[in-house]
């Protein structure tokens, strides 16, 4: 008798918290300071293969099966072909034409459109690398189109949002994702995209309205406020409280004055770092369970459960780890010095030696504690709410055949792009 | 023990359930769909460490595409007692790659790094052609000077030539230079590429005789005459080079921070030392009195906070990112004109005033 096929499945997907990821961010950090740094990659890898192992779809989890060493290669290619190269002709044009040439100054111009072209590029040879080294159920993924047909896409991007001030964004990013999903393939089966950006566009609109709102909204409540205290002796107290004019000290409703203006500026700045973010967020949130809707994958669709409030959560609480870990870091470095202060640093080379290889240690900690958990997050946040409806017929997959890439992502490292 | 497992064949998403046993030498498994398969143990690797409560997974050398994937945490335990190459993380060999790729990349990067900064910037300023070292020295002294005035009257500038004059009495070999004058407040002097010389009004200010601008000026010669600016520049270039491989990217744009950058960094404490060295060979060689150059050197001592003051934390601190060598430690080897060797003045006391009187011109 013939085994009975199975049915399609219903798919989905869970991120399932398992120890180790301190263990490997330690080992980062110290194998970090051993090897100055270059072992970044190899640390870069092993965090990978941990939140990959955590993706579980149907019970199975992702596995990644990228190497350190093909991400080094992919840095020291880069490197050689493109930031050596680039870094001796502006050096040496700089010693023939001087630096302050303006030939120097068009072909920084040129290499930061090059940048622009690139950057599209890069991204797409990150993702088919990152795909090539994820499996599930013993198959792998690839990209299948082209990414110099990818970076024109990008490069016009950028170009399409900077002339219409932003209002591009919902059209190019429908557009890039249908290039970039639509490319995507899991064994021999596709990734399908498709949609309009017209339903993304009165969420930006309240967005982009209620930003341009806040920033002449705030401006105007600046402008009231300084000429209100202007008018009340304002100018006279900030002489008196900075010393910019005699010797006058400042009375207490002076200093009262100042430190008003100074809570006043600093409310204003803080609310346009935290409220323009967070108005966004609702954009991004929209934009996020739109994409996710338009992707199909063997004709079953993605949803993506996310909101506003949810994208805001998970972006301060990544900001507070940020902080936290920039607040630890400072507080040890003036440890440090103070300490190496103490310890008459000035008279002994090796206490300014050691004071520097701990800061360096400490700056190294802070992304080598900080950044995994991030990204962790980020990831986590997805796989925990997005699910797929329909059933896919997994049994007819076949392993991909298109060609493993040797290298990675060096591009993407170069430009900063490599976002996971 | 016999445990059911899924295995996944590498060529197709199906998902396969095989009856899995043991002997510590072969791991076999068969299934419906799936034929009686022998795996050696010593041939199997592990895809992750065994964590309890998660999937095992298993593949092997012969089928590095096929996984195993065993969930009874029993059965786990027992293989991977008995197989320590099972405990997942890297092997010997992993860690062996690891650190030859690491030690290799390092040492290649050390011996670019002292090639880059070490060998090369000087073989480099030496064979610079003269108008690359013009072209580059005249922007560096537009980006230095951020259009502040060019100091100029006839009588100073008259000094000015009197002095270098007298300074090359001794020192026939005088490289070519040229001195400019700036109205700034802060006290500075420098050498930039081209033989550019650039002092500040302050300098001339905080100067009680014209020995003391002499001392100041011989040793700005000797950076000059040691290609000083040109061989830093090269070296920027090269920590340039090196800062984008650690941060693996474009370490910036170099030739916009570069006067910036020659300025915050001046020249290492070896240059400094050449310079000094140079700086009192001319005096001698010319009979300037060298005492100029050390009263020049309390002065800034002082401004420093050396000299006994030590209550400034900060001034303490500031100390080791100096690149200048300690001032004390300068003074130290300045020694008065040989013994029956009568000083000449540098300038004239009219020459003198004339010069401290060239940016009220």
């Amino acid at each position: 008798m013939p085994p009975i096929e199975p049915a399609p499945e219903k798919l989905t997907f869970a991120y399932v918290h398992r120890p180790g990821l301190w263990k490997i961010m330690f080992t980062n950090l110290g194998m970090g300071i051993i090897t100055l740094t270059v072992w970044h990659f190899w640390g870069k890898t092993n965090v990978r293969r941990h939140i990959w192992s955590c993706i579980h779809i149907n019970d199975e989890p992702l596995e990644y099966t990228g190497l350190g060493g093909d991400l080094f290669r992919g840095f020291i290619l880069v490197f050689a072909i493109f930031i050596l190269p680039l870094l001796l002709l502006t050096a040496g044009l700089g010693f023939y034409l001087g630096p302050q040439h303006p030939a120097i100054s068009g072909l920084n111009f040129l290499f930061a459109v090059a940048g622009y072209l690139l950057g599209g590029f890069a991204l797409y040879k990150a993702r088919n690398y990152q795909l090539s080294r994820t499996n599930w159920r013993g198959i792998r993924g690839n990209m299948a189109g082209s990414a110099g047909l990818y970076s024109l896409t990008y490069f016009g991007s950028i170009l399409a949002k900077w002339f219409s001030f932003g209002w591009a964004t919902p059209v190019m990013n429908v557009v890039m994702s249908e290039q970039m999903i639509g490319d995507m393939r899991f064994g021999d089966s596709a990734f399908k995209f498709k949609g309009r950006a017209g339903p993304l566009y009165p969420t930006y609109a309240l967005c982009w309205f209620l930003t341009l709102f806040v920033v002449i909204g705030g401006g105007i409540l600046f402008a009231y406020e300084i000429a209100q205290w202007f008018g009340s002796g304002f100018e006279e107290a900030f002489k008196h409280v900075f010393k910019t004019e005699g010797d006058t000290k400042p009375n207490s409703s002076e200093l009262q004055l100042v430190g008003f203006f100074i809570v006043g500026v600093m409310g204003l700045v803080l609310s346009y770092v935290l409220i323009i973010p967070a108005l966004w967020a609702i954009y991004s949130a929209k934009e996020m369970r739109t994409l996710a809707n338009y992707t199909r994958f063997d004709g079953a669709q993605f949803k993506l459960n996310a909101t506003a409030a949810n994208v805001i959560w998970l972006a301060v609480g990544n900001l507070l780890i940020i902080v936290l870990a920039v607040a630890v870091a400072i507080g040890l470095t003036i440890g440090a010095i103070t300490l190496s202060i103490w310890m008459e640093v000035d008279k002994n080379f090796a206490v300014a030696v050691l004071t520097a290889i701990f800061v360096l240690i400490v700056y190294q900690g802070v992304w080598a504690l900080s950044r995994p958990i991030i990204i962790q997050r980020n990831i986590a946040f997805v796989f925990k709410r997005l699910t797929l409806d329909g059933a896919v017929d997994l049994n007819r997959i076949r392993q991909s055949i298109a060609a493993r890439p040797t290298r990675g992502e060096g591009l993407a490292d170069a430009f900063d792009l490599g976002a996971w | 023990m016999v445990v059911s497992a899924t295995y996944f064949d590498g060529e197709s998403a199906r998902n396969r359930s095989v009856d899995v046993s043991e002997d510590g030498t072969n791991l076999t498994f068969s299934g419906t769909d799936t034929p009686y398969t022998s795996w050696s143990i010593k041939g199997l690797h592990a895809i992750d460490a065994p964590t309890t409560g998660q999937p095992y997974r298993l593949t092997h050398e012969d089928k590095s595409g096929a996984r195993l994937i065993i969930r009874d945490d029993a059965f786990i335990k027992n293989l991977v007692s008995r197989s320590s190459h099972l405990k997942g993380g890297y092997s010997g060999r992993d860690i062996a790659h690891i650190f030859g790729w690491t030690i290799g990349g390092l040492v290649a990067v050390a011996a670019f790094g002292y090639v880059a900064m070490v060998l090369l910037p000087d073989k480099v300023a030496h064979i610079l052609p003269e108008t690359w070292r013009n072209r580059v020295g005249s922007q560096m002294e537009t980006a230095m000077a951020e259009g502040a005035k060019l100091c100029h009257s006839p009588a100073g500038d008259a000094a000015l030539s009197a002095m270098i004059t007298n300074l090359a009495l001794g020192q026939p070999d005088l490289p070519a230079i040229s001195v400019h004058i700036y109205d700034i407040p802060v006290l500075n002097a420098f050498a930039v590429s081209g033989g550019k010389i650039i002092m500040t009004r302050e300098i001339l200010a905080k100067a009680d005789g014209p020995d003391e601008i002499a001392g100041v000026l011989a040793h700005e010669i000797g950076h000059v005459a040691h290609r000083h600016p040109e061989a830093q520049l090269v070296r920027l270039t090269g920590m340039q080079v090196l800062g984008s491989v650690f941060t693996g990217s474009n370490g910036g744009d170099m030739t916009t921070n570069i006067a910036f950058m020659a300025t915050v960094l001046k020249f290492t404490r070896e240059a400094e030392a050449e310079a000094d060295a140079y700086a009192r060979d001319t005096l001698v060689k010319s009979s300037i009195d060298p005492m100029g150059l050390k009263r020049f050197f309390e002065k800034i001592n002082k401004l420093e906070g050396g000299g006994g003051d030590k209550s400034s934390a900060f001034s303490k601190l500031g100390g080791i990112f100096s690149t200048h060598p300690g001032t004390e430690d300068r003074m130290k080897l300045i020694e008065p004109l040989p013994a029956g060797v009568v000083a000449k003045p540098s300038l004239t006391n009219e020459q003198w005033l004339a010069l401290k009187d060239i940016c009220k011109g």
